[in-house]
């Protein structure tokens, strides 16, 4: 189930980070017959402000998309915390949990088929891969409560979350009917969403407005500073 | 009564599935305890620790001392369950203490999909009371020493049992806090409340071993002819002598950003009237309100009042001590990048309700304490600290000594915590 990675140097560490963000940044592929429809989605609040890491993916309506956006989703505990509090990658994809802080975390989701315990010691890094379904993944730390990370499993290669002008960019490689979805946890709409159906047959930008101002997002702080506190 | 608690340990720890983990037999060992060196000018009598009306843990004038040696071991299984073990050793006015003060197995469940977890420890634990040590090994954060209320709680209030907690977290609820409950049942706490009626409150860092036994002041109802005459020299708090279960109910609300807010009630439920080997049973029940707030501009206030009774009798049923004791403390704390800063007011008595003959355990005193620390390295802690003590105790006019009584201590300090 969890696959314990051997300890890295610093080298091959740096390899890896730039292999990660090299497969992050090229999430849209292109490998279809189509011509490419660059969709660009703009997210603003209740306000008409941008706004940043919010998850947007783009599912196809009434047509199929074979090709897997394949990346192993890295999701780090550094300074007891969720780094990134928001990640999301496809069904399928490996999850890898890596440990940067010098004491152990208890990192784990209560919530449905997701449902996962993993104790992960100091710079250690566990690679999850059996997540069965898509949808939302609220993680814990059983050791520090105020830790709070969540994770959205979608079943498309067409996702990403938006920068800090709201934007997010999506290469379709198909033109036709698409579902453009705008997921937060902190979104105060029915199962933290909103979308909208697109036609799509060229590239085109679409605004995204939340109607209700979002809930606020977690510090993931404790709120005692002392360093030595008894966790036990 | 032993054989109960870890039965309903075993039932709340298997029953939430510990043997189900994948790894679950998966051991990590880790230690961490704090060294406190301590340079001292105390203002006051010879020291409660040492059988004396002293409220501070050294005698009067300057020494230097080893405040606390402390450490904890943890033994800690994925599958939830853990083994800990805290000592502590003291050189005060060269007097060299080193023993257990806590020693217990926990268990820590997983939330549920609606946020509930269940945590259970067997063992011997401090009941959750203090807000103020919770440092390593009990240590107090931001204070030398801890307040009245909880010096007293280190020196008398501990017990071998078993505490259930259940926690509701809101972040599963999308509510702003998390509730909880506790109940611990318990046995060997029988004579809590006799260092408390018999010297008063007292500040300091000084904790009780599992093992070790106070000496008492000296007061004329010890004497020969007088109804204490049969009390040991020596306060043993830790013992059972009626095999009778005590309890500590909890309830705490955390209110995300804010701070908590946690009542409690204490209840040793001893059997008043029971002697053995010079140690009575005392029953001993106070309730206690404790909160902690996060104030505007990085200030922290917390703030706890203890409130409760003591009562210990003769074998034929006849009041001998019969007492009622308050104590409440404010302090406000901020940081500013290594520097901290701490200020603490209490206020306590003891009402003697009783008659006895050469026992006056009346007392009402006032307290201030000032700290200011310096954190010189992340583990390296330097601080200086004074704290005033003006109390009326008419018990020590058993000792010529004078019944108002403002005693000082000024304490610099260098912890090491790791």
């Amino acid at each position: 189930m969890f696959t314990k990675l051997p300890t890295l140097t610093l080298y091959q560490l740096k390899s890896v980070i730039l292999l990660l963000l090299v497969s992050v940044s090229s999430h849209a592929y292109n490998n279809d017959t189509n011509s490419s429809n660059s969709l660009s989605i703009n997210v603003l609040n209740v306000n008409s402000q941008p706004l940043e890491n919010m998850v947007v993916y783009v599912e196809p309506v009434g047509h199929t998309i074979t090709h897997k956006n394949v990346a192993t989703l890295e999701i780090g505990q550094q300074n007891k915390s969720f780094m990134p509090y928001i990640s999301v990658t496809q069904l399928g994809n490996e999850v890898a949990f890596n440990n940067k802080d010098n004491i152990t975390h208890h990192i784990y989701s209560p919530v449905g088929k997701s449902k996962f315990s993993i104790k992960i010691r100091s710079g250690q890094t566990l690679v999850k891969n059996n997540f069965q379904q898509a949808g939302e993944v609220s993680m814990g730390c059983n050791i520090h409560d105020w830790m709070s990370g969540y994770m959205l499993i979608v079943d498309t290669p067409f996702f990403a979350k938006s920068d800090k002008n709201g934007q997010v960019e999506i290469e379709l490689n198909k033109s036709g009917q698409y579902k453009v979805v705008v997921w937060h946890p902190q979104m105060n709409e029915a199962n933290n969403r909103m979308s909208k159906v697109i036609n799509v047959n060229d590239s085109m930008s679409i605004t995204m407005q939340l109607l209700n101002p979002m809930d606020e997002i977690p510090t993931q702080k404790n709120e005692d500073d002392f360093d030595f506190l008894s966790d036990y | 009564m032993q054989k109960l608690f870890i039965l309903i340990f075993l039932y709340t720890s298997a029953g939430l599935s510990v043997f189900n983990h994948a790894n679950a037999f998966e051991v990590e060992t880790v230690f961490h305890g704090v060294l406190d060196v301590r340079a001292t000018s105390t203002d006051s009598l010879t020291s409660y620790t040492q059988g004396g009306y002293g409220k501070f843990a050294l005698d009067n004038g300057e020494t230097l001392s080893l405040a606390q040696a402390g450490g904890e071991a943890s033994l800690i299984w994925d599958n939830g369950i853990s083994a800990h073990v805290v000592a502590n050793a003291y050189n005060n006015d060269n007097n060299f203490d080193i023993g257990i003060t806590e020693a217990y197995l926990k268990y820590t469940g997983l939330p549920n999909e609606s946020g509930y977890r269940w945590q259970s420890k067997l063992g011997i634990f401090y009941p959750r009371i203090s807000l103020e040590n919770n440092a390593y090994a009990w240590a107090s954060k931001n204070t030398l020493n801890s307040s009245s209320m909880n010096t007293w709680i280190g020196e008398e209030v501990r017990v071998l049992g078993n505490e259930l907690t259940l926690t509701r977290l809101g972040k599963f609820n999308k509510n702003a806090f998390d509730v909880s409950f506790s109940l611990s049942t318990f046995v060997n706490n029988d004579p809590s409340g006799s260092l408390l009626s018999w010297h008063g409150w007292t500040i300091s860092n000084r904790q009780t071993l599992w093992t070790e036994r106070i000496k008492l002041p000296a007061f004329r109802a010890r004497m020969e002819g007088y109804d204490l005459y049969t009390q040991a020299s020596k306060s043993d708090p830790f013992i059972e002598l009626d095999d009778r279960v005590g309890a500590h109910l909890r309830a705490e609300v955390k209110f995300h950003k804010k701070g908590a807010l946690s009542a409690g009630y204490y209840n040793n439920n001893a059997k008043p009237y029971i002697v053995e080997y010079g140690q009575y049973g005392w029953k001993t029940r106070f309730t206690h309100i404790d909160l902690r707030w996060l104030l505007p501009k990085g200030f922290v206030l917390t703030s706890q009042v203890l409130h409760g009774d003591t009562l210990m009798q003769s074998p034929n049923k006849q009041d001998v001590v019969n007492n009622d004791y308050t104590s409440g403390y404010m302090a406000i704390t901020k940081r500013v990048k290594a520097h901290r800063f701490t200020a603490r007011v209490e206020k306590f008595n003891v009402k003697d309700n009783d008659t006895t003959l050469g026992d006056n355990n009346t007392e009402r005193g006032k307290a201030a304490t000032l700290n200011y620390t310096y954190r010189l390295s992340k583990p390296w802690f330097i601080s200086s600290e004074f704290t005033w003590i003006d109390s009326y105790r008419p018990a020590r006019m058993y000792t010529n000594n004078p019944i108002d009584l403002t005693e000082r201590q000024l304490t610099l300090a260098a912890r090491y915590f790791y």
